[in-house]
């Protein structure tokens, strides 16, 4: 899968195609609107992030482009704008996602899945590790073929999880992924740790195995093949 | 009181001291006069009536009326009165009345007879000279002040009009709603200045005011793309495998203040973009539905937290505001209501056509409730809090023109937005 990264501060670029090729996938890096006009007419893309504010040119008309181009392509724009209008025109044009700047990589990470597993159809409906198995479409996830009864709470976690498989995820960026702008408010530290306590213990109570790994100092890992 | 009002008490009260003091002098000065004026008469008639048993050696006819009377004596005493002048008061039958005379009693010779004389002058009433003294200056002191209201009126009417129109403008005037301050030119010097010092300063303090709001603009925008390089950095850094504890301690420490940091930042840009009024479309939101919804969404966390909401939703309400804000208010008061909560503390909501008022239990504040709204206040008790909610809340309602009250009542600390005044 091939991912192109349009941002124009190299330092973030070079983080976001670390992490990603670190996930697995194949990573171009644009820096400014022409290069990245061309990179898209070039090759097809499973997914692009496009930043907004680019050299030369409008993240925006970036995705018109692709739109027109090649439909199939996912996009998340990644902007330092919280501008709610550019929100919207981004979801408007047809932009799968928008991501403010700072974000966690592990949440780009798990929204680049989830665009990924959106757009792809026809592929499989479900995503396994270990003995686990989630139904990203109906918001389920079992074990063994036994069903896991979950809140919402914690099937979101278990999606990050899965989708940052292997990866120290702290507790800070799984707090901000389940609550939001609400997080620094909430106490919500103490709160991740009662989800994965939760969490745990129903994997283990259908037989699964610990997947979920206390990494000391830093937060969580879920190691599963 | 007003500056009209107050320079006319004052002048009043001089006039009121200068006419009491002015009607005294008058009313000495015209006794004196008249008392001069009939002493003049009296001896005059005396000097006639000398002059006429000298030139003729008899005795004059005596008149008498009702201004003068002469009354002639044969003197039988051995040392007669030679001259004396007193005041005597004679009953008038007409005017049923004492009216006032003046006597000048001499003693003349005729044939080496001693005769005494006695001319009697009236004088005119002391007490109807005092009246009429009175009055004229009551009328004076009357008309004075009707005079004067009548220019209080026109001064006030056209010259300090121009005075009143800037002190309105400045009264509404506000930095975020900038148009340039447009005074009324005036024809007063004072005022011309007062006109010009104000427009200079707000020229000023408008200037200083876009800079900083500039500068604070632009280190919030030009923080966020450093912020998400140290962050992903961090991040990348943390997957390196072979990390000592230590090691994973610092970083995760250092990734803690960074994404603290950037959730600060986005709340600082957040509050400039309110205050610059960027969220433009309003709708007509269902406050009912909305507080339900934010409820639901925080539920998990009031739980957690063994709160208990009680809901009074009197009617569903309609408000006019950005959806966006409309949430960030809501939430903020939710969140701020559970997070000075205590333990097993309740949370009620109520909401009515006229305000929206969102209670919970928890300690008396040390501080008064007027810093409630600023930025970075929080209590010292929670170091994770940011402090900004409350002046997310406060600026949103300045922006619609809806009012924030706090107050503390029986355990209970109440928030409520006032909807009354809402620009639409």
């Amino acid at each position: 899968m091939r991912i192109l990264i349009i941002e124009d501060e190299q330092e973030l670029n070079n983080a976001i195609v670390t992490y990603l090729q670190q996930e697995g996938y194949s990573c171009d890096a644009a820096y400014d609107f022409k290069e990245a006009s061309l990179k898209i007419a070039d090759l097809p893309y499973t997914c692009v992030l496009v930043d907004l504010n680019l050299p030369h040119g409008n993240g925006l008309d970036i995705v018109r482009l692709l739109k027109e181009n090649t439909p199939e392509t996912g996009i998340i724009i990644i902007s330092a704008k919280n501008a709610l209008d550019d929100r919207i025109t981004g979801l408007e044009i047809g932009a799968d996602d928008y991501l403010t700047k700072p974000f966690h990589l592990s949440e780009l990470n798990a929204r680049l899945k989830s665009v990924i597993r959106r757009r792809n159809f026809n592929g499989q409906k479900s995503v396994k590790a270990g003995v686990l198995e989630v139904f990203p479409d109906s918001a389920e996830a079992q074990v063994l073929d036994k069903k896991l009864t979950l809140t919402k709470k914690e099937y979101d976690l278990l999606m990050y999880f899965v989708s940052n498989r292997n990866r120290v995820l702290t507790k800070d960026s799984i707090a901000e992924h389940l609550w939001g702008d609400h997080v620094e408010a909430l106490d919500s530290l103490d709160f991740v740790y009662t989800h994965i306590k939760n969490l745990r213990r129903k994997i283990m109570d259908a037989g699964g195995e610990d997947y979920i790994q206390t990494v000391y100092g830093l937060g969580y890992k879920f190691a599963a093949e | 009181m007003r500056i009209l009002t107050k320079t006319s008490l004052y002048y009043l009260l001089v006039s009121f001291v200068v006419f009491l003091m002015g009607g005294i002098a008058y009313y000495n000065i015209m006794q004196g006069e008249i008392y001069d004026e009939v002493d003049d008469q009296l001896f005059t008639d005396k000097e006639n009536i000398l002059a006429f048993i000298r030139r003729t050696n008899e005795l004059p006819h005596v008149t008498s009326g009702v201004s003068e009377t002469i009354v002639v004596k044969e003197i039988t005493d051995k040392n007669p009165i030679l001259e004396s002048l007193t005041d005597t008061l004679i009953y008038s039958s007409y005017d049923e009345e004492n009216i006032p005379y003046r006597r000048l009693t001499f003693a003349a010779y005729q044939n080496g007879k001693a005769y005494q004389y006695s001319i009697l002058k009236s004088v005119m009433d002391f007490d109807d000279l005092f009246e009429s003294t009175v009055f004229a200056m009551g009328w004076t002191f009357l008309m004075l002040l009707v005079g004067l209201g009548a220019v209080n009126y026109t001064i006030n009417k056209y010259t300090w009009r121009n005075f009143y129109d800037t002190l309105g403008k400045i009264k509404r005037y506000s930095l975020s709603q900038y148009g340039p301050l447009q005074l009324k030119p005036s024809e007063t010097t004072e005022f011309q200045e007062l006109n010009q010092v104000l427009q200079t300063m707000t020229d000023k303090i408008h200037n200083d005011y876009l800079n900083l709001k500039e500068f604070t603009e632009n280190v919030s925008h030009e923080i966020q793309t450093p912020l998400a390089i140290v962050n992903s950095k961090l991040e990348l850094f943390m997957q390196s495998g072979n990390l000592t504890p230590t090691q994973a301690k610092l970083l995760e420490e250092m990734h803690n203040s960074v994404s603290r940091l950037a959730r600060l930042n986005k709340s600082l840009i957040l509050l400039t973009r309110i205050e610059n009024r960027e969220f433009k479309e309003n709708e007509d939101i269902p406050m009912h539905e909305f507080l339900a919804e934010q409820t639901e969404q925080l539920q998990e966390i009031i739980e957690m937290h063994g709160l208990t909401v009680e809901q009074t939703i009197v009617q569903p309400v309609q408000v006019h505001l950005n959806r966006g804000l409309a949430e960030i208010l809501v939430s903020n008061l939710l969140i701020n209501a559970i997070q000075h909560n205590q333990p097993d503390g309740t949370i009620k909501i109520i909401l009515d056509k006229e305000k929206l008022c969102i209670k919970n239990s928890g300690e008396e504040l040390t501080e008064t409730g007027r810093n409630l709204f600023g930025r970075f206040v929080s209590s010292n008790k929670r170091k994770d809090s940011l402090g900004i909610g409350l002046a997310l809340v406060s600026r949103i309602c300045t922006v619609y023109n809806m009012r924030p009250t706090y107050r503390f009542d029986n355990g209970m600390h109440e928030l409520c937005i006032n909807f009354n005044h809402l620009s639409r």
